[in-house]
Protein backbone atom coordinates (compact mmCIF):
# COMPACT_ATOMS: atom_id res chain seq x y z
CA UNK A 1 0.00 0.00 0.00
CA UNK A 2 1.71 2.90 -1.27
CA UNK A 3 -0.12 6.37 -0.49
CA UNK A 4 -0.31 9.41 -2.75
CA UNK A 5 2.79 11.19 -1.32
CA UNK A 6 4.81 8.21 -1.81
CA UNK A 7 4.29 7.11 1.91
CA UNK A 8 4.89 3.00 1.66
CA UNK A 9 2.72 2.12 4.42
CA UNK A 10 1.95 -2.30 3.81
CA UNK A 11 4.70 -3.68 1.36
CA UNK A 12 3.88 -7.40 2.38
CA UNK A 13 0.83 -8.66 4.00
CA UNK A 14 -0.33 -12.05 2.93
CA UNK A 15 -3.25 -13.58 5.26
CA UNK A 16 -5.69 -15.77 4.92
CA UNK A 17 -7.86 -15.46 7.90
CA UNK A 18 -10.69 -18.46 8.12
CA UNK A 19 -14.53 -17.86 9.52
CA UNK A 20 -14.91 -17.28 13.00
CA UNK A 21 -11.18 -16.63 13.75
CA UNK A 22 -10.25 -13.89 16.19
CA UNK A 23 -7.38 -12.23 14.64
CA UNK A 24 -4.93 -9.62 16.47
CA UNK A 25 -2.65 -7.44 14.93
CA UNK A 26 0.09 -6.27 17.05
CA UNK A 27 3.00 -3.90 16.11
CA UNK A 28 4.56 -0.93 17.06
CA UNK A 29 3.35 2.42 16.25
CA UNK A 30 2.60 3.53 12.46
CA UNK A 31 3.58 -0.32 11.10
CA UNK A 32 0.64 0.17 9.25
CA UNK A 33 -2.20 -1.93 11.27
CA UNK A 34 -4.68 0.93 11.02
CA UNK A 35 -3.64 0.76 7.06
CA UNK A 36 -4.39 -2.82 6.73
CA UNK A 37 -7.99 -2.56 8.76
CA UNK A 38 -9.16 0.68 6.24
CA UNK A 39 -7.73 -1.16 3.09
CA UNK A 40 -10.48 -4.43 4.56
CA UNK A 41 -12.93 -1.77 4.88
CA UNK A 42 -12.63 -0.50 1.43
CA UNK A 43 -11.87 2.80 3.54
CA UNK A 44 -8.91 3.11 1.08
CA UNK A 45 -7.94 1.16 -2.56
CA UNK A 46 -4.61 -0.78 -2.43
CA UNK A 47 -2.06 0.85 -5.18
CA UNK A 48 -1.57 -3.06 -5.36
CA UNK A 49 -2.53 -6.56 -4.30
CA UNK A 50 -5.64 -7.93 -4.19
CA UNK A 51 -8.65 -8.46 -1.21
CA UNK A 52 -11.35 -10.78 -0.72
CA UNK A 53 -13.81 -11.08 2.18
CA UNK A 54 -15.89 -13.84 2.06
CA UNK A 55 -15.23 -14.45 -1.94
CA UNK A 56 -16.57 -10.26 -2.07
CA UNK A 57 -14.26 -7.32 -2.76
CA UNK A 58 -14.21 -4.77 0.06
CA UNK A 59 -16.16 -2.91 -1.83
CA UNK A 60 -18.79 -5.52 -2.27
CA UNK A 61 -18.42 -6.43 1.44
CA UNK A 62 -18.84 -2.83 2.43
CA UNK A 63 -21.88 -2.39 0.23
CA UNK A 64 -23.55 -5.62 1.64
CA UNK A 65 -22.91 -3.98 5.11
CA UNK A 66 -20.88 -7.22 5.71
CA UNK A 67 -18.48 -5.65 8.34
CA UNK A 68 -18.54 -3.55 11.88
CA UNK A 69 -15.83 -1.01 12.12
CA UNK A 70 -14.53 0.64 15.55
CA UNK A 71 -12.78 3.12 14.85
CA UNK A 72 -9.61 4.36 16.90
CA UNK A 73 -11.29 7.33 17.97
CA UNK A 74 -14.93 7.20 19.51
CA UNK A 75 -16.65 9.06 16.33
CA UNK A 76 -19.68 9.30 18.35
CA UNK A 77 -21.96 12.38 17.40
CA UNK A 78 -22.59 14.98 19.87
CA UNK A 79 -25.96 15.72 18.99
CA UNK A 80 -27.45 11.81 19.60
CA UNK A 81 -27.95 10.79 23.14
CA UNK A 82 -25.73 7.64 24.03
CA UNK A 83 -28.50 4.98 22.71
CA UNK A 84 -29.37 7.65 19.52
CA UNK A 85 -25.72 6.97 18.91
CA UNK A 86 -25.82 3.00 18.85
CA UNK A 87 -29.09 3.47 16.42
CA UNK A 88 -27.48 5.36 14.25
CA UNK A 89 -26.70 2.20 11.97
CA UNK A 90 -29.78 0.75 12.43
CA UNK A 91 -31.72 3.82 10.85
CA UNK A 92 -29.19 3.96 8.08
CA UNK A 93 -29.91 0.58 7.55
CA UNK A 94 -33.52 0.44 7.25
CA UNK A 95 -33.93 -1.95 10.23
CA UNK A 96 -37.55 -2.21 11.23
CA UNK A 97 -38.59 0.96 13.70
CA UNK A 98 -39.90 -0.86 16.41
CA UNK A 99 -36.65 -2.77 17.15
CA UNK A 100 -34.35 0.47 17.30
CA UNK A 101 -34.43 1.35 20.72
CA UNK A 102 -34.62 -2.98 22.17
CA UNK A 103 -31.85 -3.22 20.07
CA UNK A 104 -29.39 -0.19 21.21
CA UNK A 105 -30.16 -0.97 25.28
CA UNK A 106 -29.23 -4.32 24.61
CA UNK A 107 -25.86 -3.32 23.05
CA UNK A 108 -25.28 -0.87 25.96
CA UNK A 109 -26.68 -3.12 28.37
CA UNK A 110 -23.74 -5.21 26.79
CA UNK A 111 -21.08 -2.57 27.19
CA UNK A 112 -21.92 -1.84 30.44
CA UNK A 113 -23.63 1.22 30.04
CA UNK A 114 -27.44 0.66 29.91
CA UNK A 115 -27.25 3.64 32.99
CA UNK A 116 -26.06 6.23 30.67
CA UNK A 117 -28.78 5.57 27.77
CA UNK A 118 -29.81 9.13 27.66
CA UNK A 119 -26.83 11.08 28.60
CA UNK A 120 -24.64 12.93 25.52
CA UNK A 121 -21.38 11.91 24.58
CA UNK A 122 -19.45 15.03 25.96
CA UNK A 123 -21.37 13.79 29.68
CA UNK A 124 -19.41 10.12 29.26
CA UNK A 125 -15.39 9.74 30.37
CA UNK A 126 -13.35 8.68 26.59
CA UNK A 127 -13.21 5.04 27.86
CA UNK A 128 -17.40 5.26 27.72
CA UNK A 129 -17.22 6.88 24.39
CA UNK A 130 -15.18 4.20 23.35
CA UNK A 131 -17.45 1.32 24.83
CA UNK A 132 -20.89 3.41 23.15
CA UNK A 133 -18.71 3.01 19.44
CA UNK A 134 -18.28 -0.43 20.35
CA UNK A 135 -22.34 -0.69 21.04
CA UNK A 136 -22.85 0.62 17.68
CA UNK A 137 -20.93 -1.59 16.10
CA UNK A 138 -22.81 -4.82 17.23
CA UNK A 139 -25.66 -3.00 17.01
CA UNK A 140 -26.58 -4.14 13.54
CA UNK A 141 -25.13 -7.37 14.12
CA UNK A 142 -22.37 -7.93 11.50
CA UNK A 143 -20.60 -11.12 10.45
CA UNK A 144 -17.16 -9.37 10.83
CA UNK A 145 -16.14 -6.83 13.16
CA UNK A 146 -12.86 -4.54 12.83
CA UNK A 147 -11.66 -3.09 15.89
CA UNK A 148 -8.85 -0.36 15.58
CA UNK A 149 -7.55 -0.64 19.68
CA UNK A 150 -11.25 -0.26 20.88
CA UNK A 151 -9.33 -0.72 24.46
CA UNK A 152 -6.76 1.15 24.56
CA UNK A 153 -8.06 3.98 26.35
CA UNK A 154 -9.52 1.78 29.52
CA UNK A 155 -7.98 1.03 32.40
CA UNK A 156 -6.68 -2.34 33.07
CA UNK A 157 -9.63 -4.12 34.99
CA UNK A 158 -12.16 -2.35 32.51
CA UNK A 159 -10.47 -3.86 29.86
CA UNK A 160 -10.20 -7.52 31.34
CA UNK A 161 -13.89 -7.29 31.62
CA UNK A 162 -14.62 -6.53 28.07
CA UNK A 163 -11.95 -8.67 26.74
CA UNK A 164 -13.79 -11.67 28.35
CA UNK A 165 -17.18 -9.89 27.36
CA UNK A 166 -16.11 -9.63 23.77
CA UNK A 167 -14.57 -12.80 24.13
CA UNK A 168 -18.06 -15.00 24.90
CA UNK A 169 -19.98 -12.81 22.11
CA UNK A 170 -17.50 -14.19 19.87
CA UNK A 171 -18.11 -17.48 20.72
CA UNK A 172 -21.54 -17.18 21.12
CA UNK A 173 -22.28 -15.10 17.56
CA UNK A 174 -19.48 -16.97 15.34
CA UNK A 175 -18.01 -13.69 14.30
CA UNK A 176 -14.96 -13.27 12.54
CA UNK A 177 -13.15 -10.74 14.70
CA UNK A 178 -9.81 -8.81 13.74
CA UNK A 179 -8.77 -6.72 16.59
CA UNK A 180 -6.01 -4.06 16.73
CA UNK A 181 -4.11 -3.81 19.94
CA UNK A 182 -1.12 -2.84 21.66
CA UNK A 183 -1.44 -4.72 24.40
CA UNK A 184 0.69 -8.58 24.37
CA UNK A 185 -1.77 -10.17 26.98
CA UNK A 186 -4.85 -9.04 25.18
CA UNK A 187 -3.37 -10.44 21.87
CA UNK A 188 -3.13 -13.56 23.79
CA UNK A 189 -6.08 -13.61 25.64
CA UNK A 190 -8.11 -12.93 23.02
CA UNK A 191 -6.56 -14.19 19.66
CA UNK A 192 -7.05 -17.76 17.56
CA UNK A 193 -4.16 -15.98 15.74
CA UNK A 194 -1.44 -13.41 16.56
CA UNK A 195 -0.19 -11.43 13.30
CA UNK A 196 2.81 -9.46 14.56
CA UNK A 197 4.16 -6.72 12.15
CA UNK A 198 6.87 -4.42 11.84
CA UNK A 199 7.30 -0.92 10.24
CA UNK A 200 9.44 1.24 7.15
CA UNK A 201 7.82 -1.22 5.07
CA UNK A 202 5.04 -2.35 7.20
CA UNK A 203 4.80 -5.89 6.67
CA UNK A 204 3.87 -9.27 8.20
CA UNK A 205 6.54 -10.54 10.30
CA UNK A 206 4.87 -13.74 11.79
CA UNK A 207 1.47 -15.15 12.73
CA UNK A 208 1.81 -16.88 15.80
CA UNK A 209 -1.39 -19.47 16.32
CA UNK A 210 -2.58 -18.85 19.86
CA UNK A 211 -3.29 -22.88 21.05
CA UNK A 212 -4.97 -21.86 24.78
CA UNK A 213 -8.35 -24.21 24.98
CA UNK A 214 -11.57 -22.04 24.86
CA UNK A 215 -13.56 -21.16 26.80
CA UNK A 216 -11.25 -18.57 28.53
CA UNK A 217 -11.06 -17.27 31.90
CA UNK A 218 -9.40 -15.08 34.24
CA UNK A 219 -7.16 -18.47 35.26
CA UNK A 220 -6.27 -18.63 31.64
CA UNK A 221 -4.04 -15.27 32.35
CA UNK A 222 -2.08 -17.52 35.24
CA UNK A 223 -1.23 -20.46 32.70
CA UNK A 224 2.56 -21.42 31.67
CA UNK A 225 1.27 -21.67 28.36
CA UNK A 226 -0.21 -18.11 28.68
CA UNK A 227 3.46 -16.53 29.11
CA UNK A 228 5.12 -18.87 26.65
CA UNK A 229 3.38 -17.38 23.68
CA UNK A 230 3.14 -13.84 25.15
CA UNK A 231 7.35 -14.36 25.02
CA UNK A 232 7.18 -15.29 21.71
CA UNK A 233 5.21 -12.36 20.53
CA UNK A 234 7.23 -9.94 22.66
CA UNK A 235 10.18 -11.97 21.06
CA UNK A 236 9.16 -11.18 17.19
CA UNK A 237 8.09 -7.53 17.90
CA UNK A 238 11.95 -7.30 19.16
CA UNK A 239 13.03 -8.41 15.81
CA UNK A 240 11.40 -5.97 14.33
CA UNK A 241 12.38 -3.18 16.52
CA UNK A 242 15.76 -4.29 15.26
CA UNK A 243 16.66 -5.30 19.02
CA UNK A 244 18.66 -8.34 19.05
CA UNK A 245 16.55 -11.17 21.09
CA UNK A 246 18.79 -11.95 24.45
CA UNK A 247 19.07 -15.25 25.61
CA UNK B 1 -33.86 34.09 30.99
CA UNK B 2 -32.78 33.07 34.50
CA UNK B 3 -28.96 31.93 32.52
CA UNK B 4 -28.36 35.82 31.69
CA UNK B 5 -28.88 36.95 35.56
CA UNK B 6 -25.06 36.22 35.96
CA UNK B 7 -24.28 38.74 33.17
CA UNK B 8 -27.03 40.91 33.97
CA UNK B 9 -25.19 42.49 36.81
CA UNK B 10 -21.95 43.87 34.70
CA UNK B 11 -24.22 44.81 32.49
CA UNK B 12 -26.44 47.04 34.24
CA UNK B 13 -23.09 48.46 36.09
CA UNK B 14 -21.87 49.50 32.80
CA UNK B 15 -25.68 51.27 31.73
CA UNK B 16 -25.05 53.15 35.01
CA UNK B 17 -21.75 54.34 34.29
CA UNK B 18 -22.57 55.17 31.10
CA UNK B 19 -25.60 57.12 32.52
CA UNK B 20 -23.51 58.99 35.19
CA UNK B 21 -21.27 60.06 32.32
CA UNK B 22 -23.80 61.25 30.00
CA UNK B 23 -25.10 63.86 32.27
CA UNK B 24 -22.30 66.02 32.40
CA UNK B 25 -21.57 65.38 28.95
CA UNK B 26 -25.46 66.09 27.63
CA UNK B 27 -24.84 69.46 29.52
CA UNK B 28 -21.05 70.09 27.66
CA UNK B 29 -22.51 69.47 24.39
CA UNK B 30 -25.71 71.29 24.98
CA UNK B 31 -24.47 74.42 26.84
CA UNK B 32 -23.17 76.30 24.07
CA UNK B 33 -26.08 75.77 21.93
CA UNK B 34 -28.53 77.03 24.86
CA UNK B 35 -26.27 80.23 25.03
CA UNK B 36 -26.34 80.66 21.41
CA UNK B 37 -30.59 80.22 21.43
CA UNK B 38 -30.69 82.90 24.49
CA UNK B 39 -28.40 85.51 22.50
CA UNK B 40 -30.56 85.39 19.96
CA UNK B 41 -33.34 86.20 21.59
CA UNK B 42 -35.52 83.23 21.06
CA UNK B 43 -38.32 82.72 22.99
CA UNK B 44 -37.65 79.82 25.58
CA UNK B 45 -39.35 78.74 28.78
CA UNK B 46 -35.92 78.67 30.44
CA UNK B 47 -33.64 81.43 31.64
CA UNK B 48 -30.22 80.81 32.00
CA UNK B 49 -28.03 78.54 29.54
CA UNK B 50 -27.90 75.64 32.48
CA UNK B 51 -31.75 75.63 32.73
CA UNK B 52 -32.18 75.57 29.01
CA UNK B 53 -29.17 72.92 28.33
CA UNK B 54 -32.15 70.03 28.94
CA UNK B 55 -34.87 72.05 26.82
CA UNK B 56 -33.43 72.60 23.46
CA UNK B 57 -35.90 71.76 20.15
CA UNK B 58 -32.49 70.74 18.50
CA UNK B 59 -30.62 69.46 21.39
CA UNK B 60 -26.64 67.66 20.51
CA UNK B 61 -27.65 65.02 22.88
CA UNK B 62 -31.03 65.13 24.60
CA UNK B 63 -31.64 65.08 27.96
CA UNK B 64 -32.89 62.24 30.02
CA UNK B 65 -36.25 63.95 30.75
CA UNK B 66 -36.61 64.54 27.10
CA UNK B 67 -35.88 60.87 25.75
CA UNK B 68 -38.18 59.95 28.17
CA UNK B 69 -41.09 62.54 27.12
CA UNK B 70 -40.40 61.31 23.72
CA UNK B 71 -40.41 57.78 24.20
CA UNK B 72 -44.02 58.69 26.12
CA UNK B 73 -45.28 60.62 22.81
CA UNK B 74 -43.67 58.28 20.32
CA UNK B 75 -45.02 54.81 22.09
CA UNK B 76 -48.76 56.02 22.59
CA UNK B 77 -51.11 55.12 21.22
CA UNK B 78 -50.05 51.34 20.40
CA UNK B 79 -51.29 50.69 17.20
CA UNK B 80 -51.28 54.41 16.10
CA UNK B 81 -49.61 54.45 12.33
CA UNK B 82 -46.97 56.95 13.72
CA UNK B 83 -46.37 55.15 16.69
CA UNK B 84 -43.31 53.30 17.22
CA UNK B 85 -44.52 49.57 17.89
CA UNK B 86 -46.70 49.23 14.67
CA UNK B 87 -43.80 50.21 12.76
CA UNK B 88 -41.33 48.50 14.55
CA UNK B 89 -43.83 45.25 13.92
CA UNK B 90 -43.57 45.54 10.29
CA UNK B 91 -39.81 46.01 10.38
CA UNK B 92 -39.31 43.06 12.04
CA UNK B 93 -41.71 41.42 10.16
CA UNK B 94 -39.49 42.36 6.86
CA UNK B 95 -36.62 41.06 8.64
CA UNK B 96 -37.83 37.88 9.72
CA UNK B 97 -39.57 37.04 6.26
CA UNK B 98 -35.43 38.37 4.35
CA UNK B 99 -34.30 35.87 7.12
CA UNK B 100 -36.01 32.89 6.53
CA UNK B 101 -35.63 33.93 2.47
CA UNK B 102 -32.32 34.40 2.96
CA UNK B 103 -31.95 30.90 5.00
CA UNK B 104 -33.44 29.11 1.56
CA UNK B 105 -31.14 30.73 -0.51
CA UNK B 106 -28.37 30.50 1.89
CA UNK B 107 -29.14 26.15 1.96
CA UNK B 108 -29.76 26.15 -1.25
CA UNK B 109 -25.67 28.02 -2.09
CA UNK B 110 -24.42 25.87 0.85
CA UNK B 111 -25.33 22.79 -0.34
CA UNK B 112 -24.61 23.34 -3.62
CA UNK B 113 -21.00 24.53 -3.07
CA UNK B 114 -20.13 21.21 -0.91
CA UNK B 115 -21.90 18.78 -2.90
CA UNK B 116 -19.86 20.26 -6.04
CA UNK B 117 -16.64 21.73 -6.59
CA UNK B 118 -17.59 23.09 -9.55
CA UNK B 119 -20.59 25.19 -8.58
CA UNK B 120 -18.42 26.70 -5.47
CA UNK B 121 -15.73 27.89 -8.14
CA UNK B 122 -17.94 29.51 -10.56
CA UNK B 123 -20.23 30.69 -7.94
CA UNK B 124 -18.57 31.64 -4.96
CA UNK B 125 -17.02 35.02 -6.83
CA UNK B 126 -20.37 36.09 -7.92
CA UNK B 127 -21.97 35.52 -4.31
CA UNK B 128 -18.82 37.74 -2.98
CA UNK B 129 -19.29 40.16 -5.57
CA UNK B 130 -22.83 40.08 -4.76
CA UNK B 131 -22.19 41.73 -1.63
CA UNK B 132 -19.78 44.43 -2.49
CA UNK B 133 -22.52 46.43 -4.36
CA UNK B 134 -23.65 48.89 -1.47
CA UNK B 135 -27.73 48.06 -0.60
CA UNK B 136 -28.43 51.45 -0.48
CA UNK B 137 -27.92 51.99 -3.89
CA UNK B 138 -29.46 48.54 -5.36
CA UNK B 139 -32.45 48.78 -2.74
CA UNK B 140 -34.40 52.08 -4.45
CA UNK B 141 -33.76 50.44 -8.03
CA UNK B 142 -35.07 46.56 -6.82
CA UNK B 143 -38.08 48.41 -5.39
CA UNK B 144 -38.94 49.88 -8.67
CA UNK B 145 -38.42 46.28 -10.48
CA UNK B 146 -40.66 44.58 -8.15
CA UNK B 147 -43.04 47.08 -8.22
CA UNK B 148 -43.43 46.26 -12.19
CA UNK B 149 -44.32 42.99 -10.99
CA UNK B 150 -46.65 43.74 -8.45
CA UNK B 151 -44.97 43.54 -5.61
CA UNK B 152 -45.31 46.10 -3.09
CA UNK B 153 -44.96 47.26 0.57
CA UNK B 154 -43.37 45.21 3.12
CA UNK B 155 -42.27 42.21 0.69
CA UNK B 156 -39.59 44.44 -1.30
CA UNK B 157 -37.90 45.09 2.07
CA UNK B 158 -37.77 41.74 3.27
CA UNK B 159 -36.36 41.03 0.02
CA UNK B 160 -33.65 43.96 0.44
CA UNK B 161 -33.17 42.33 3.72
CA UNK B 162 -32.51 38.86 2.42
CA UNK B 163 -30.29 40.08 -0.62
CA UNK B 164 -27.25 40.66 2.15
CA UNK B 165 -28.68 38.21 4.68
CA UNK B 166 -28.35 35.63 2.38
CA UNK B 167 -24.72 35.54 2.37
CA UNK B 168 -23.17 34.97 6.20
CA UNK B 169 -25.57 32.11 6.36
CA UNK B 170 -24.38 30.53 3.04
CA UNK B 171 -20.92 31.03 4.54
CA UNK B 172 -22.09 29.72 7.55
CA UNK B 173 -24.13 26.99 6.61
CA UNK B 174 -20.99 25.60 3.72
CA UNK B 175 -18.71 26.05 6.90
CA UNK B 176 -21.02 23.59 9.17
CA UNK B 177 -21.90 21.18 5.98
CA UNK B 178 -18.21 20.35 5.80
CA UNK B 179 -17.53 20.45 9.57
CA UNK B 180 -18.24 16.46 10.44
CA UNK B 181 -14.63 15.12 10.55
CA UNK B 182 -13.43 12.73 7.92
CA UNK B 183 -14.06 9.45 10.50
CA UNK B 184 -17.47 10.24 10.99
CA UNK B 185 -17.73 10.02 6.87
CA UNK B 186 -15.64 6.80 7.32
CA UNK B 187 -18.21 5.92 9.65
CA UNK B 188 -21.10 6.76 6.90
CA UNK B 189 -19.39 4.86 4.62
CA UNK B 190 -19.15 1.72 6.13
CA UNK B 191 -22.92 1.95 6.73
CA UNK B 192 -22.80 2.28 3.25
CA UNK B 193 -25.18 5.07 3.70
CA UNK B 194 -26.27 7.26 0.69
CA UNK B 195 -25.04 10.43 0.45
CA UNK B 196 -28.76 11.87 0.73
CA UNK B 197 -28.63 9.43 4.43
CA UNK B 198 -25.02 10.99 4.73
CA UNK B 199 -26.32 14.95 4.90
CA UNK B 200 -29.78 13.72 6.91
CA UNK B 201 -27.54 11.93 10.00
CA UNK B 202 -24.45 14.11 9.42
CA UNK B 203 -23.75 17.32 7.48
CA UNK B 204 -27.25 19.15 8.78
CA UNK B 205 -26.76 18.16 12.38
CA UNK B 206 -23.57 18.87 12.31
CA UNK B 207 -23.94 22.41 10.95
CA UNK B 208 -26.73 23.58 13.14
CA UNK B 209 -24.29 25.28 15.91
CA UNK B 210 -22.61 27.25 12.79
CA UNK B 211 -26.04 27.52 11.38
CA UNK B 212 -27.45 29.82 14.44
CA UNK B 213 -23.97 31.86 14.61
CA UNK B 214 -24.89 32.70 10.85
CA UNK B 215 -28.22 33.90 11.98
CA UNK B 216 -27.20 36.11 14.49
CA UNK B 217 -24.94 37.88 12.08
CA UNK B 218 -27.54 37.58 9.32
CA UNK B 219 -30.10 38.83 11.64
CA UNK B 220 -28.12 42.17 12.47
CA UNK B 221 -27.64 42.45 8.43
CA UNK B 222 -31.04 41.86 7.51
CA UNK B 223 -32.61 44.44 9.79
CA UNK B 224 -29.76 47.17 8.72
CA UNK B 225 -30.86 45.93 5.09
CA UNK B 226 -34.62 46.60 6.45
CA UNK B 227 -34.38 49.67 7.35
CA UNK B 228 -31.63 50.89 4.96
CA UNK B 229 -34.38 49.43 2.13
CA UNK B 230 -37.34 51.67 4.38
CA UNK B 231 -35.33 54.95 4.45
CA UNK B 232 -34.22 54.25 0.60
CA UNK B 233 -37.84 54.19 -1.07
CA UNK B 234 -41.37 55.14 -0.97
CA UNK B 235 -42.70 53.75 2.47
CA UNK B 236 -45.76 53.91 4.39
CA UNK B 237 -44.51 52.14 7.13
CA UNK B 238 -41.35 50.81 9.00
CA UNK B 239 -38.67 52.14 11.52
CA UNK B 240 -37.03 53.60 8.42
CA UNK B 241 -39.95 55.73 7.12
CA UNK B 242 -39.94 57.00 10.35
CA UNK B 243 -36.58 58.15 10.71
CA UNK B 244 -36.60 59.54 6.97
CA UNK B 245 -39.76 61.91 8.45
CA UNK B 246 -38.29 62.91 11.11
CA UNK B 247 -35.18 63.45 9.50
CA UNK B 248 -37.10 65.87 7.36
CA UNK B 249 -38.98 67.51 10.21
CA UNK B 250 -34.94 68.20 12.04
CA UNK B 251 -36.81 66.12 15.32
CA UNK B 252 -33.58 65.34 17.19
CA UNK B 253 -35.24 63.79 20.13
CA UNK B 254 -37.32 61.76 17.93
CA UNK B 255 -34.72 60.82 16.12
CA UNK B 256 -32.82 59.30 19.40
CA UNK B 257 -35.72 57.63 20.64
CA UNK B 258 -36.04 55.63 16.94
CA UNK B 259 -32.87 55.26 17.05
CA UNK B 260 -32.64 53.18 20.31
CA UNK B 261 -35.89 51.55 19.60
CA UNK B 262 -34.07 50.06 16.55
CA UNK B 263 -31.52 49.24 18.87
CA UNK B 264 -33.74 47.64 21.30
CA UNK B 265 -35.29 45.39 18.44
CA UNK B 266 -32.25 44.03 17.24
CA UNK B 267 -31.20 43.13 20.36
CA UNK B 268 -34.59 41.46 20.45
CA UNK B 269 -34.63 40.02 17.56
CA UNK B 270 -30.99 38.32 18.34
CA UNK B 271 -32.41 36.98 21.84
CA UNK B 272 -34.97 35.19 19.85
CA UNK B 273 -32.36 33.26 17.71
CA UNK B 274 -30.69 32.86 20.84
CA UNK B 275 -33.66 31.22 22.70
CA UNK B 276 -34.49 28.97 19.50
CA UNK B 277 -30.91 28.06 19.32
CA UNK B 278 -31.34 26.42 23.17
CA UNK B 279 -34.07 25.06 21.87
CA UNK B 280 -32.82 23.36 19.16
CA UNK B 281 -29.55 22.14 20.30
CA UNK B 282 -30.21 20.07 23.47
CA UNK B 283 -26.93 18.32 23.65
CA UNK B 284 -25.18 21.96 24.19
CA UNK B 285 -26.90 22.60 27.28
CA UNK B 286 -25.00 22.26 30.61
CA UNK B 287 -26.90 20.90 33.40
CA UNK B 288 -27.00 23.50 36.14
CA UNK B 289 -24.07 22.44 38.84
CA UNK B 290 -24.83 22.53 42.65
CA UNK B 291 -24.78 25.55 43.76
CA UNK B 292 -26.46 28.42 41.43
CA UNK B 293 -26.46 28.75 38.16
CA UNK B 294 -23.05 28.86 35.57
N1 LIG C 1 -3.49 9.07 4.34
C1 LIG C 1 -2.18 8.83 4.49
N2 LIG C 1 -1.28 9.39 3.65
C2 LIG C 1 0.04 9.15 3.79
N3 LIG C 1 0.57 8.36 4.73
C3 LIG C 1 -0.26 7.76 5.59
C4 LIG C 1 -1.68 7.97 5.53
N4 LIG C 1 -2.26 7.25 6.52
C5 LIG C 1 -1.26 6.63 7.17
N5 LIG C 1 -0.07 6.93 6.61
C6 LIG C 1 1.25 6.41 7.02
O1 LIG C 1 1.18 5.02 6.96
C7 LIG C 1 1.89 4.45 8.05
C8 LIG C 1 1.02 3.48 8.79
O2 LIG C 1 -0.01 4.19 9.43
P1 LIG C 1 -1.12 3.46 10.28
O3 LIG C 1 -2.11 4.49 10.72
O4 LIG C 1 -1.65 2.30 9.54
O5 LIG C 1 -0.29 2.97 11.56
P2 LIG C 1 -0.77 2.13 12.81
O6 LIG C 1 -0.05 0.84 12.78
O7 LIG C 1 -2.24 2.06 12.87
O8 LIG C 1 -0.20 2.98 14.02
P3 LIG C 1 -0.83 3.25 15.48
O9 LIG C 1 -0.53 2.05 16.29
O10 LIG C 1 -0.09 4.44 15.96
O11 LIG C 1 -2.29 3.51 15.30
C9 LIG C 1 2.39 5.58 8.90
O12 LIG C 1 3.76 5.77 8.63
C10 LIG C 1 1.60 6.78 8.44
O13 LIG C 1 2.39 7.93 8.50
MG1 LIG D 1 -3.70 2.92 14.10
Amino acid sequence: MVFPNGTVALKEANLEIAQGEFISLIGPSGCGKTTLLRLLADLIQPSAGSIRIGGKTPEEARKSRAYGYVFQAPTLMEWRTVLQNVMLPLEVMGVPKAEHKPRAERMLALVGLGKFARHYPWQLSGGMQQRVSIARALAFDPQLLFMDEPFGALDEITRENLNLELLRLWRETGKTIIFVTHSIPEAVFLSTRIVVMTPRPGKIETVIPVDLPQPRNFETRETTRFFEIATLVREALRKGHGFEVSE
Amino acid sequence: MLRLSPNLVPMLVVALVVLVLYWPLMYLANIPAAQRALDTGAVLPCKTALECATQLRSPVLPSPQQLWQGFGNLMFPLNSQSAIPLNAAVTALETLVGLLLAAMLGFFFAIGMVASRAFERSLLPWIVASQTVPIIAIAPMLVVVLGQYGVQGWLPKAIIAAYIAFFPITIGVAKGLKSPDPLSLDLMKTYNASSWQTYLKLRFPASVPYLFTAFKVAMTAALIGAIVAEISTISFQGIGKMLAENSRASDVVAMWVIMLSSAALGILLVALVNWVEHLATPWRRVPQREGGGR
